[in-house]
């Protein structure tokens, strides 16, 4: 090669013009010197030269190729074929695009969740300590004096922190009153995390005493752009946080928001008495980290922890003479990625999204092939001809490949665009439920380059095959049979065998979202106890309105009234903890008549609500009666759940029980009788329950519920109005609606059936696209022997039926393998996720189902050719 | 196939001679592409012509195949041109064909002249 390679095409083509022109410049100079004059030794010069152009084309084809212009010859060559089929080059690239998207937005979920590394030093080294009881999640929860004990007695952390997460109520000069997530922290939490501070100093030791801390507070890079436009000047600003007045010390470095993953804090306050759980012995509040020594192994901590863990039991026997205590255990899990939580909820759905986005590529991969090979088959006339005139084998398979290669570019861009959108509308989904995440649909490095790799295996994986088949065509045979009907048996089988696969993965896909979508709405149809339906929930702050208890409780009464009398309210009531979101308190207690085991767990859901509760919420009353605003000033009264009843009385009758609470000697009676709801987690059976009326109990909350006749959002106005007519120092602080709030607690599986059953749709309509691509290319093949067979006699309806004979075949081939997948794919999906109704035959009965219909729409139209063929057109064709 | 086979042979055949002609010709020092057909054609008394659709793409070629090398230069009438001369490679490459084309060119002599080979030698 020399220098060849290094000189442009365009430099050389001067020279030899040039060389060229020296060269006649020269023999004419010749000519005149023999006497010749200047014009007839040019004529002469000309003549005998020859034709120029021919000349410099014979020579240039001297020059060869480097590999950097055969290069660029293929993507031209294979430009000009995608632009000459823009039907196939759409659909190719559409499908791919759709396949890399939705891989690109499922893996850009999981690289927040699971993979992208906390902004902090060696984040390798960082772990999360968690708790386990038996046959429950486990929790990163702890109190301060378990934190303190494994703080001063542990030999393989080097630093251990403790964070209590926390909505702060800011304001401010300038600052308009917001609601700013963030935690309170140990001093010691951003030099164990080595975070530091582009702005000001961490909080650190110097911030007082844990009793007595420093009224200091960092805040995050971009609160402090959004809030305060970047002002330096920052540092040593004064801010309101929870009514309490604190100096701005720092700000965080831009990446740092927390230990979560994809949750941003914004403010950090040194931990102390100004959380409320502080000077209390609340047992799970402190989310802990910490980091290992150097060279200490995980395995080592945990070792070390299971020890220190003991006192934490000793501390919860106390207070707990529950036996199960005894088999809590202490989890030391890494925590490079980030603290645990969201990941415990959406990884597993987001694994099997995974999986489920790769079947919808791999059917994109399949569709793709099978285009490329149906039309490879159109152009074995061209590609034959190109053999003769002296194209290697190599040469061809590589353009075949540079054109898929491109294919799976232009649909990896593509995909990307459309993963953005996704990434948006998965993130949306997620904050419709009750964690706060923040999904980013930002292009990240990670994620590009998985993209971009999923599009190079791609273009190979769907191009390799069929290239090697154009490459392979032997061009004797092929010019002289092209376009007419000799095919090999071979090439027939691998097409067939590609639409088999589609079909196979599509009725994996399809039962996979069938199974999902089933799982969703037995969730949603489950019986929860209560009418989710038609319930308005008023959120009320009465924090700074200046009535005291007394007043409140009055005015609460009076507002219950008012809120009855609008048009379209059925009933008005107030709880403290709202079905589908928190068990609330729980407490030990003696209830009259029933022996308790020593050891037994004696706990009861507590919860504080008004009159009419019940009935505005749909929970029927089994036996008694409801509570009532007499109830105030009297003996003490609760209501319990059917489920308390079983457990405690049996078959005999509860009312007029009581019940008593452990370090409580007044007793409460047992009123009445209500049917059990789902209270936390709707996937969990009814805990016992047993409520109080706020208002005897001199309690005030804030959660008032309403039942509508219409829709609640329609008397929504209404009700803002009536509450600031009658509390008017009393703000509304959110309203939503029940069905919204139990939405909010079923987000992963509306998650999976959505997304599940959008890909198996689509995973559907690409093997149909295949599926008709190959059967119309058949009919198209075969039309002079469609043509003869009825000139013979054969009717039009067998020609239609040997299509979707055809078809069928096909299908019910892929049925053969695709349902043995599916029911593998079914077990494999329950084995991550609980309570999927996989005993039902009905979602893999579905796809089948879907997958048969979806065959048959796709050979109608081909079946129809075939049946038209005129006799006398197919032999003239000929 | 077979076709296209004897085909080449013929092409390469005629091209192996005017390879051979050019790399002779420049044993005498760099020439420019004129400078080389007008040596041939009077080296040869005006028998053979080197043709320009041919001249040109051999001396590419044999650029190419590293045989010779060229660079701009001035002829001795200020015209500016682009000169070949011999690489080590060429030199070489002139004595394998020389030898050939002798071997050759003699058992030619002795099929067209059957008789007179003898007596020659």
């Amino acid at each position: 090669m020399s220098k060849w390679p290094l000189v442009s095409r365009g430099r050389r083509n001067r020279e030899l013009e040039e060389e060229i022109q020296a060269h006649l410049a020269m023999a004419a100079r010749d000519r005149m010197e023999q006497g010749d004059t200047p014009h007839a030794a040019e004529l002469a010069v000309r003549r005998e030269f020859g034709n120029r152009t021919l000349v410099q084309e014979v020579t240039r084809e001297m020059w060869g190729w480097n590999s950097l212009e055969t290069l660029w010859q293929d993507v031209r060559y294979a430009l000009r074929g995608m632009r000459r089929t823009p039907g196939f080059t759409a659909v190719a690239v559409v499908s791919l695009a759709l396949g890399i998207g939705a891989n690109t937005a499922i893996f850009s979920l999981i690289n927040t969740l699971m993979l992208r590394m906390l902004p902090v030093e060696h984040p390798g080294q960082l772990v999360e300590l968690l708790f386990k009881a038996p046959g429950q999640d486990h929790f990163n929860a702890f109190s301060l004096q378990s934190y303190e004990h494994y703080r001063e007695h542990n030999h393989v952390f080097s630093g251990l922190i403790a964070s209590a997460d926390t909505p702060f109520a800011v304001h401010g000069d300038g600052l308009e009153p917001e609601i700013v997530h963030g935690g309170y922290v140990t001093p010691n939490y951003f030099s164990v995390l080595g975070v530091h501070p582009a702005l000001g100093r961490p909080i650190g030791p110097e911030d007082g005493s844990a009793e007595s801390p420093a009224d200091v507070a960092v805040v995050s890079w971009s609160y402090w752009r959004s809030r305060f436009n970047s002002d330096r000047a920052i540092v040593g600003r004064r801010i309101i946080v929870d009514e309490v007045p604190v100096t701005i010390v720092g700000v965080a470095p831009s990446e740092f928001v927390g230990l979560e993953p994809a949750t941003r804090q914004d403010i950090w306050l040194p931990l102390g008495p100004h959380h409320p759980s502080y000077a209390t012995t609340a047992r799970y509040w402190l989310k802990l980290a910490a980091r290992l020594k150097p060279g200490v192994s995980i395995e080592q901590a945990r070792a070390e922890m299971a020890v220190l863990f003991q006192w934490t039991i000793e501390d919860e026997f106390k207070t707990n003479d529950d036996r199960s205590v005894r088999d809590w255990k202490m989890e030391v899990q890494p925590a490079g990625a980030g603290l645990s939580h969201l990941r415990d909820q959406y990884a597993k759905p987001a694994l099997l999204l995974m999986g489920v986005v790769a079947l919808l590529l791999l059917i994109a991969c399949t569709n793709v092939a099978s285009l490329l090979l149906t039309r490879g088959a159109a152009r074995q006339r061209e590609m034959a001809l190109r053999v003769s005139l002296g194209a290697g084998r190599f040469r061809l398979l590589r353009q075949g490949l540079t054109e898929s290669l491109l294919l799976a570019a232009a649909g990896g861009l593509l995909g990307i665009l459309l993963a953005y959108w996704g990434t948006g509308a998965l993130a949306r989904i997620i904050a419709s439920g009750r964690e706060r995440i923040d999904l980013q649909a930002r292009p990240d490095l990670v994620v590009l380059l998985f993209t971009a790799g999923v599009a190079l295996l791609t273009g190979v994986l769907f191009g390799l095959a069929p290239a090697w088949r154009a490459s392979g065509c032997a061009p004797a045979s092929s010019l002289r049979d092209a376009g007419r009907a000799g095919e090999t048996r071979l090439r027939r089988l691998f097409g067939k065998s590609l639409v088999v696969t589609q079909v196979a993965l599509s009725v994996a896909l399809l039962s996979a979202a069938s199974l999902f979508v089933r799982h969703l709405s037995n969730l949603e149809r489950l019986d929860l106890g209560f009418h989710r339906d038609h319930v308005l929930l008023v959120d009320l702050n009465p924090a700074n309105s200046g009535y005291d208890r007394e007043r409140l409780s009055r005015a609460y009464q009076e507002l219950l009234g008012r809120l009855e009398a609008i048009p379209g309210v059925r009933s008005a009531t107030i709880c403290a903890i709202l079905p589908a979101s928190g068990v609330g308190a729980m407490r030990p207690a003696t209830v009259e008549g029933y022996q308790a085991k020593p050891g037994e767990r004696r706990f009861l859901s507590e919860n504080w609500v008004a009159p009419k509760y019940f009935e505005t919420l749909g929970i029927p009353l089994r036996m008694g009666r409801d509570f009532s605003f007499q109830d105030q000033g009297r003996l003490r009264v609760a209501i319990v759940n059917q489920t308390l009843v079983r457990y405690f009385f049996g078959n005999t009758n509860p009312i007029g029980k009581h019940i008593t609470f452990d370090g409580d000697d007044r007793p409460f009676e047992i009123v009445g009788v209500v049917g059990d709801m789902k209270s936390t987690d709707m996937r969990e059976p009814a805990l016992r329950f047993v409520y109080f009326n706020m208002f005897q109990l001199g309690r005030n909350f804030s959660q008032f519920a309403l039942r509508t006749a219409v829709d609640p959002a329609a008397v929504a106005g209404e009700v803002r109005r009536t509450v600031r007519a009658s509390l008017k120092t009393v703000p509304v602080a959110g309203v939503t609606t029940l069905a919204d709030v139990v939405d909010a607690s079923i987000v992963p599986e509306r998650l999976m059936a959505m997304l599940s059953g959008l890909f198996g749709g689509l995973g559907a309509v690409l093997a149909a696209i295949g599926l008709y691509g190959l059967l119309a290319y058949t009919v198209a093949r075969r039309t002079n022997e469609i043509g003869i067979r009825m000139a013979l006699g054969a009717t039009e309806s067998a020609m239609s039926r040997m299509v979707l004979g055809d078809a069928l075949g096909m299908v019910s081939a892929g049925l053969a393998i695709g349902v043995p997948l599916a029911l593998w794919g079914k077990s494999f999906a329950a084995s991550l996720i609980q309570n999927l109704p996989v005993k039902s035959g009905v979602p893999v009965v579905f796809g089948v189902a879907a997958m048969i219909a979806v065959a048959l729409v796709a050979a109608y139209v081909p079946a129809r050719r075939a049946a038209r063929v005129e006799p006398v057109e197919a032999l003239r064709y000929e | 196939m077979a076709k296209r086979e004897r085909y080449r042979n013929r092409i390469e055949m005629l091209q192996g001679t005017l390879d051979m002609l050019i790399l002779q010709t420049l044993r005498w020092g760099p020439q420019h592409g004129y400078g080389i057909g007008q040596a041939i054609r009077a080296g040869s008394g005006d028998v053979l012509q080197a043709e320009t659709g041919s001249l040109y793409p051999a001396l590419h070629r044999l650029e190419k195949q590293g045989w010779i090398e060229s660079e701009w230069g001035t002829s001795e009438h200020n015209q500016r041109a682009r000169y070949y001369q011999l690489t080590a490679a060429g030199k070489k490459q002139l004595t394998r064909e020389h030898s050939q084309w002798n071997e050759v060119s003699a058992a030619i002599a002795r099929l067209m002249n059957p008789g007179e080979g003898e007596g020659q030698a």
